[in-house]
């Protein structure tokens, strides 16, 4: 769960772009949903961010979505790079800034693309005084999909690849929040059916800026349980992102926003960084987050 | 029992309002249609944070502040009594042990590139039927001390570390045979977890980030040793002399030691070495038995291997020491110490700890730590007559499982610890619950059974439950 858990972290859901000029026109499904997968991975490269997880139980007041609760929130500061042949691996290194309770546990995770490898992952507590290996096998486990820091985003939501194990079909060509986008249906073949929560997914991409806008998940009675809401497009290093995303459970009436509030790519990562040093090493840490900061400016 | 029953009533009569001060704010859902939409989502909705500067390095150095402030209720709730000798028995009686207000603040603040201040400490306010409070004549008791405090300064491949700060050895959860850098000081059955037992001491530590493979060196110009029982608590029984702390009189001693430490894919390994003090002193009657018992240090060599290897979900755990010229006569508990016919004999000890853990699934995870430890020629400089107190093969073991539900918000945890002969048992079930990002409510029970070959036996049959509620920010 961990590990996978911060590979999103490292990057995000659907900060979706095509590089280069493509003609979305002469696209299947498939072809879209590959590049959205490419396109996420490239996202992560090399990547510093801060992001705010906020929960709440939700509910409506005068036509608007309200939190019903005061809303939990977690903030944490994240590095990633990919590595390997073709950039498929990733290494990174999550901090948690808040809650209190929380402040200072930090992860480093190694995520292989590799079908059956296991990935690898470190935990640091300070109560427990040192660096503590976490096993926690592969991406490919079948294992129920877990919740991501206790919020509405699941590991499952935050996958890369698998698009051969899903049926693909561009639905029509519609609108959403006032943009021209593709509506495309992602529905398991019998394996994937077998690790998934949710029957059939359709997804709204922004044709002009290939920015996933909204999401719905159905479960097996055909009900959508869950809608993902992407807000704030913008353009970070000549990338298309959605900096808010917001994952809405419809049954138990609980939602989670992601909000990147710092979020850069195509940063120079030193190796080192991405090692159990910076778990343990405080002040090496702020010292490259410092460094990092400085590359911006 | 009924008193401790009432503070209990009183932690839930804390917590409602704050549940249903959630609950008041509940919107109308009624006839609202979730998937319309035309519903408005405004993702201000968790405040303005896209509005704020993206690159603020003028950050209070206030931010580096944690506090957490604690109100802890606990008591021995089960009327019995204990037969520690054939013959000889004393009740034990259901009463509160801890009524205690806790403060804690860590404070981390990296001031320059390379530099980091840490320091974190506790202070403690007993109440009225607190065994602190008894044992202080009936009067509000309070205590405080500095546990971390050191500066750290890092570079290139180094990183120095001055201060006081814990060094932990080993990868065998909760009871590693290498895990003796540091004394411990198991004060009273709410601390049952090394993690919450260990002491800071005043160190250097030097780590060396090498391309491949760590080195972690210190030294310890101020050793210390476990704290004797405070007088109250449930482990303090009246000795015939009081235990003191170690008279240093101007000696000057040290501990040193380094590990070297190696990540594979899916492994990492460790080779210790190290000159250290016993943490646990031996106390002697005093001369003429007249005065405080002498406390007697022993100094010994520790060297030491450790190793991980994770396979899928399960991660092995493993652990190899030799220490050279142990104290033979020293008990393996903390903060007991065998006063009668010191045998005074040096020895050399091999030790191991090994097991596993293992996540069934997301929210599940399951540990288990055995530890083993044998001295070596046992019989070799006794006299006839004398015995060791650990003959044999002798150890512990230990079981940590939890599970974890709403969205990460509950947690139950057990413990299950014994030693290896059998002749003890603690058991601990604890229920965590985060209300809020800065509420967190948790209950404990602990029973103990033990007969008596083990000095658990003074809490046989004992009852505990407990209540901590706590608020950080």
């Amino acid at each position: 769960m961990i590990s996978r858990g911060i590979k999103l972290v490292a990057g995000s859901i659907f900060l979706i772009t095509f590089a280069g000029n493509i003609l979305g026109q002469d696209l299947n499904g498939f072809d879209i949903m590959k590049l959205v997968d490419d396109a996420q991975r490239a996202s992560n490269d090399s990547s510093f961010n801060r992001m705010q997880l906020s929960s709440c139980k939700f509910g409506v007041t005068d036509g608007r979505i309200t939190c019903a609760e005061r809303p939990r929130v977690k903030s944490l500061e994240s590095v990633a790079k990919n590595y390997g042949p073709e950039l498929m691996d990733t290494k990174s290194v999550t901090i948690t800034i808040e809650p209190a309770a929380e402040r200072g546990v930090g992860m480093l995770s190694f995520a292989y693309d590799e079908t059956g490898r296991d990935n690898e992952t470190w935990l640091y507590l300070s109560a427990l005084g040192r660096v503590k290996r976490i096993a926690s096998g592969d991406s490919d486990e079948e294992t129920e999909p877990a919740s991501l820091f206790g919020s509405e985003f699941t590991t499952e939501d935050t996958e890369t690849g698998k698009l051969e194990e899903y049926t693909i079909n561009i639905l029509e060509e519609t609108t959403t929040a006032g943009r021209d986008v593709w509506k495309i249906e992602m529905i398991p073949n019998e394996e994937r059916a077998r690790k998934t929560r949710y029957s059939r997914q359709v997804h709204y991409i922004d044709k002009e800026r290939y920015v996933g806008l909204r999401s719905e998940m159905y479960d097996q009675y055909g009900k959508e349980v869950k809608r993902l809401m992407a807000s704030r497009v913008e353009l970070v290093n000549d990338i298309w992102m959605a900096r808010s995303l917001t994952m809405m459970n419809l049954v138990t009436n609980r939602l989670s926003n992601m909000a990147f509030v710092e979020i850069y790519t195509d940063l120079d990562i030193q190796d080192e960084f991405l090692t159990q040093r910076t778990l343990t090493d405080a002040a090496y840490r702020e010292t490259e987050l410092e460094n990092l900061r400085a590359q911006l400016n | 029992m009924s008193r401790f029953c009432k503070r209990a009533g009183l932690i839930l009569i804390f917590v409602t309002p704050i549940a249903l001060s959630q609950q008041e704010e509940e919107p109308n859902l009624g006839g609202e249609d979730l998937l319309s939409d035309e519903i408005i989502f405004d993702d201000n909705l968790f405040g303005n944070i896209f509005d704020e500067s993206p690159n603020n390095n003028e950050e209070s150095w206030l931010e580096g502040f944690t506090v957490r402030v604690s109100q802890q209720f606990y008591g021995q709730v089960n009327n019995h009594s204990v037969e520690p000798l054939p013959g000889f028995s004393f009740p034990r009686k259901a009463e509160m042990e801890n009524n205690r207000l806790g403060l804690n603040i860590r404070y981390q603040n990296a001031f320059a590139p390379g530099w980091l201040l840490q320091a974190s400490g506790q202070a403690r306010a007993y109440w009225n039927e607190d065994y602190e409070y008894r044992a202080n004549g009936g009067k509000i008791d309070a205590e405080y001390r500095v546990n971390e405090f050191f500066l750290q300064r890092s570079f290139e491949q180094n990183s120095f570390k001055f201060g006081r700060q814990t060094v932990v050895w080993g990868e065998t959860v909760g009871n590693s045979v290498l895990d003796v850098i540091n004394h411990i000081e198991f004060r009273d059955m709410t601390i049952i977890d090394i993690e919450d037992a260990r002491l800071n001491q005043w160190m250097v530590v030097w780590d060396y980030f090498g391309e491949d493979s760590n080195w972690s060196s210190f030294i310890n110009l101020y050793p210390e040793f476990n704290p004797a029982p405070v007088r109250g608590s449930p482990f303090f029984f009246e000795p015939q002399f009081n235990l003191t702390d170690y008279k240093r009189d101007g000696d000057a001693i040290f501990e040193v030691g380094t590990q070297w430490r190696k990540s594979f894919d899916l492994s990492d390994i460790s080779f210790m070495a190290a000159y250290l003090y016993e943490n646990q002193l031996r106390y002697e009657d005093p001369i003429n038995n007249i005065g405080d018992a002498l406390a007697k240090k022993n100094d010994f060599i520790l060297l030491g291997f450790s190793a991980n290897r994770a396979i899928g979900r399960l991660l092995l755990n493993f652990d190899l020491a030799f220490s050279h010229n142990v104290l033979a006569d020293n008990f393996n508990l903390p903060g007991i110490s065998s006063l009668a016919s010191p045998l005074d004999l040096e020895k050399d000890q091999i030790g191991t700890s090994f097991g596993f853990e293992w996540a069934p699934d997301n929210d599940q995870s399951l540990s288990l730590g055995i530890q083993a430890q044998k001295v070596l020629d046992e019989d070799k400089g006794l006299l006839p007559g004398q015995q060791l107190v650990n003959e044999g093969v002798f150890g512990s073991w230990l079981v940590r499982y939890s599970n974890i539900f709403l969205n990460n918000d509950l947690t139950l945890a057990s413990t299950l610890q014994g030693d290896l002969e059998g002749d003890s048992l603690l058991a601990m079930l604890s229920v965590n619950y985060t209300i809020d990002d800065n509420w967190t409510v948790e209950a404990q029970v602990i029973s103990i059974n033990s007969n008596s070959n083990s000095p658990l036996i003074f809490f046989d049959e004992d009852l505990r439950i407990g209540t901590t509620i706590s608020y950080s920010f």
